[in-house]
């Protein structure tokens, strides 16, 4: 018997999202028992089944970890920036006057 | 503050400025679509690094990070020559990357006992994110040293050219000796080489890889590998004397390539166009 993690999926445009898991002899008696468990009450349109073992994850779940400042992966970061070009156009333009 | 301290601080910050810099060229050219992503990621910590250490050493010195990162003319920097190389191939790049972040890993874990508290707390940050490259760097080589051969060949080639000049990772910094006395850097360059020569060995026997790894042009910092794999290197403290310096030497003493001129060129103009801007 293996373990097989159930994905469920709501409608047509949401993402599949893990539901729960099976205990089963192989995967088509496990999305028979998935159906049974898991969509019974019309909770989704959709199941996934995923040997357990199949899924890969870090041993060393601190490698993902945010060690450093990485606010420059955010647009909230840049929020200066419109302020500032137009600074600098308010300035070319002056210079272009007295200039 | 102590001489020893800026000189220590200015090598780490432009070592990773500047591999951070020619990391980052590859952003819209790697080989792979994740991969672009991912090793631009490893670029912005490699230069996220440098201005961590930057501003350590603008607070102690007065200046600001900016100024230190890119106002400074190209003779004042004093990162290894490996650092500043083009990246030449995808398999060049690679071997650069695994020969940078192995001697980073073996310097980082020697600053952890360092005498300055700031750069103890800064060291234990950046370890996080390099150990992390090193995994990434690791990954790769393994899977193209393990063929099919045209890749392996290139990685072998690359890595040649990579470790020709690793030395100069372990040059002494200026003031060396003061900074190991103070405390600063826990141990000699020297010895941070003899285990990272100790730890590549092993690599590249662990690879299978072509061994025959050595400096072409000197006798001064040279690295002989035997068919096992094992490196031997021979020191020269006379480098300086001699009419023409070892491949890879002379980046801690701001003895730097054309290449890297270049590079300065097009990293600082934006800066040198109006210095002091805020961005």
């Amino acid at each position: 018997m293996d373990v097989y993690e159930v994905f469920r999926r709501g409608g047509h445009k949401e993402p599949f999202e893990h539901c729960g898991s099976v205990i089963a002899p192989d995967s088509e008696m496990g999305l028979l028992m998935a159906k049974e468990c898991f969509l019974r009450r019309r909770e989704g349109e959709h199941l996934w089944l995923v040997r357990r073992t199949d899924i890969h994850s870090f041993k060393d779940e601190s490698l993902l970890e945010i060690a450093a400042d990485k606010s420059y992966r955010f647009a909230h970061a840049y929020r200066d920036v419109v302020k500032k070009r137009d600074k600098a156009r308010e300035r070319a333009r002056e210079l272009g006057e007295t200039g | 503050m102590s001489e020893a301290l800026a000189s220590l601080l200015t090598a780490l910050a432009d070592d990773e400025l500047i591999l951070g810099h020619r990391h980052s060229e590859w952003t819209g050219f790697a080989p792979h679509i994740e991969e672009d992503v991912a090793f631009s990621s490893i670029a912005q910590d490699e230069i996220g690094h440098a201005a961590a250490l930057y501003s350590l050493l603008a607070q102690r010195s007065g200046g600001d990070a900016d100024g230190l990162a890119l106002g400074r003319d190209a003779a004042a920097y004093r990162h290894a020559v490996l650092c500043e190389r083009p990246n030449r191939d995808w398999a060049y790049t690679l071997a650069r990357h695994w020969v940078y972040d192995t001697a980073d890993a073996i310097r980082l874990e020697a600053l952890h006992d360092t005498a300055d508290e700031d750069l103890r707390a800064l060291v234990t940050k950046m370890s996080r994110e390099e150990r992390y490259h090193l995994i990434h760097a690791d990954a790769w080589i393994e899977r193209v040293a393990a063929g099919p051969v045209e890749g392996r060949m290139k990685l072998e080639d690359g890595l040649k050219e990579a470790f020709e000049e690793a030395l100069g990772l372990f040059e002494p910094i200026e003031h060396e000796e003061k900074a190991v006395h103070e405390g600063y850097l826990p141990l000699p360059s020297s010895e941070l080489a003899r285990r990272f020569r100790e730890l590549a060995a092993n690599k590249l026997d662990e690879l299978g890889v072509q061994t025959e790894i050595y400096s072409r042009s000197d006798e001064a910092a040279e690295f002989v590998a035997s068919s096992s794999g094992d490196l031997i290197a021979s020191g020269d403290e006379h480098a300086e004397s001699q009419p023409e310096r070892a491949r890879g030497l002379g980046g801690r003493s701001g003895h730097h390539s054309d290449e890297f001129q270049d590079l300065w060129d097009v990293m600082t103009s934006t800066y040198r166009n109006n210095p002091g801007a805020t961005w």
